[in-house]
């Protein structure tokens, strides 16, 4: 009896508070999801109501891939996202590489000069950017989406972190035995570091996936567009419904939840690391 | 360094090799953009982006004389200085709450530091229908009539849930794992010596997490400054610039009217103001530190 009345209290009853704040932080999403199934009649209906009557309504769906080329836009944002996230990694790696491994004359001034780019937030960068981009004839075109976001300091740095972990005895027994250093990384320190690689690719993907400013800046032509942009301008056409913008809120932010779900433990950890270090 | 002798190629040029792409993005779009900011400032820039001669303090003087700024300048430190607070103290609530690892953790767990994958663009037309005045829900469920983003009485305050929201998550982990990592044989003495749960948490946790505080606040500073994309999709600065903000104004004067001079200063001044603040937070937590 005292048992359980110490479980009510201490796992049940908080357990369940914790529930309803989540539920209660989260219900704009839940709100969203539902409303993306209602028929434009039940939406202007009065009193206004939460749940759809059904959920085989997929009209608003389907009318945001006809209203927006939002294929187009997800290819877009794909395209982009592993773009970016790609190259950004493996110049992170190079310099994390480089800064593990070596010793060279102004290696510590080199080091803060690429954490320095931390300090300088890239929205307020965002003008000039955009006039170097376009002198580089980037305008609309994928390079220019991802051009800005190739520099990843935190990512260098936690790389480094990590490939100070390898035993250099390993890297120096492999030197003197002739191994160079391509085959250094490929078979002792990518295997060693394909988790934490793999979390900041995530990582990466998302906040890439889900950039606003800057690629709406560079992209001029609809066909260039990705999905946060393209999602927006359902707002503007004449005649689109808030149900069917629901459906497009719904679908733009679909993948990135889907992959933080998937990995969640894993990214939440080195997302907090990260963060720490700035 | 201390791993200097451990490291074999002293002055090769392999490590220059491979940190020259990461310093030629890092110049290319980081340094170089904010020193060509700095000079466009205080040039006088054609619509091209051509800097054809030098202005002085004019393109500043210009900008001070506008109305459109102060009120930026307004509107944004209204902004910082709600969200801030708002945010650490929402964020710490939940984190504190949730500090005891429960078996039904993981569940709320997981679903406060959902908002953080939910992208802007998608969260900011979902508050669009959810505070629109008539068919939105809010106004329904708490028996108001307010207009939301087409009222400027309302319009900052909608923006303002909305910038909340989008940071609760990621700082509710953040609180989370600093919260976990206080020793728990600090607490159970506190608590021996007949101290209370808030007692421990103003006495004990606050201190001990204030590193963590300090980061929050300052990320939390920086992103408020920079609040521009709500405002884009939702108010376009509006209703009567009752939310235009230094961003904003920023990409207004920049992208759509070309004035890059213009921009450069309210990029500038953006820019001086995170640095004022962050300072500001830095010096307030050093000096808490050392009342202790």
């Amino acid at each position: 009896m005292k048992k359980t009345v110490r479980y009510i209290r201490r796992e049940l009853l908080p357990g369940l508070l914790g529930v309803c704040f989540g539920s209660l932080l989260l219900f704009p999403v839940f709100y969203g999801i539902m409303g993306a199934f209602k028929t434009p009649a039940e939406f202007n209906a009065y009193p206004p109501t939460v749940f759809p009557s059904s959920f085989g309504n997929l009209d608003n769906f389907r009318t945001v891939f006809i209203q927006v080329p939002m294929a187009r836009y997800f290819l877009n944002s794909l395209i982009t996202a592993v773009m970016t996230s790609t190259v950004r990694l493996t110049v992170a790696a190079l310099a994390a590489y480089a800064f593990a491994f070596y010793s060279f004359r102004g290696e510590k001034v080199l080091f803060f000069l690429i954490l320095g780019t931390m300090m300088l937030p890239a929205d307020t960068l965002l003008i000039t950017n955009y006039q170097t981009v376009s002198r580089l004839g980037l305008l609309d075109t994928y390079l220019g989406i991802c051009i800005v976001a190739f520099v990843g300091a935190s990512q260098m740095f936690m790389l480094r972190q990590h490939f100070m972990t390898a035993p250099t005895a390993v890297r120096e027994a492999a030197q003197l035995d002739g191994c160079g250093d391509l085959r250094f990384v490929v078979s002792i320190l990518l295997p060693m570091s394909l988790p934490v690689l793999l979390i900041l690719f995530v990582q990466s993907f998302v906040v890439q996936w889900n950039a606003y400013l800057w690629p709406l800046l560079v992209t001029n032509s609809n066909s260039m567009r990705t999905v946060q942009v393209g999602v927006t301008m359902l707002t503007s056409i004449e005649g689109t419904n808030y149900e069917t913008v629901l459906a497009g809120a719904v679908v733009a932010m679909l993948p990135a939840a889907l992959l933080f779900a998937a990995m969640r433990r894993s990214l939440t950890r080195t997302m907090s690391q990260g963060a720490v270090i700035g | 360094m201390q791993r200097a002798e451990r490291k074999p190629g002293a002055g090769a040029v392999k490590p220059y090799l491979y940190l020259l792409p990461m310093l030629v993005f890092a110049v290319g779009f980081v340094y170089y953009p904010f020193l060509k900011t700095v000079a466009q400032s205080v040039a006088v820039v054609n619509f091209k982006g051509e800097m054809t001669g030098f202005a002085g303090l004019d393109n500043f003087r210009y900008l001070f004389s506008r109305r459109e700024f102060t009120i930026a300048i307004a509107n944004t430190l209204r902004l910082m200085g709600i969200n801030v607070p708002v945010t650490l103290a929402l964020t710490i609530l939940l984190a504190w709450f949730s500090a005891r690892p429960r078996r039904w953790g993981p569940v709320y767990e997981t679903m406060l530091a959902l908002p953080m994958t939910v992208s802007m663009s998608a969260i900011t037309l979902i508050f669009k229908v959810l505070l629109n005045p008539t068919v939105g829900f809010v106004n329904y469920a708490l028996g108001i009539h307010a207009g939301w983003y087409t009222d400027r009485h309302t319009a900052m305050s909608g923006i303002l849930m909305l910038t909340v929201w989008m940071g609760i998550g990621f700082n509710y982990l953040l609180f989370l794992s600093a919260f976990r990592a206080v020793p728990e044989d600090l607490i159970g003495s506190a608590r021996l010596d007949g101290a209370g749960p808030l007692t421990v948490l103003f006495r004990v946790q606050l201190p001990l997490i204030s590193p963590t505080i300090l980061y929050v606040a300052c990320t939390n500073m920086i992103q408020a400054m920079m609040t521009s994309g709500p405002v884009l999709i939702l108010t376009q600065g509006g209703p009567s610039r009752s939310t235009t903000t230094l961003i904003y104004l920023m990409y207004t004067s920049g992208y759509r009217s070309s004035n890059y001079g213009l921009a450069a200063c309210v990029s500038l001044i953006a820019f001086a103001m995170t640095l004022v603040f962050a300072v500001l937070l830095i010096w307030l937590e050093g000096r808490k530190v050392n009342y202790q």
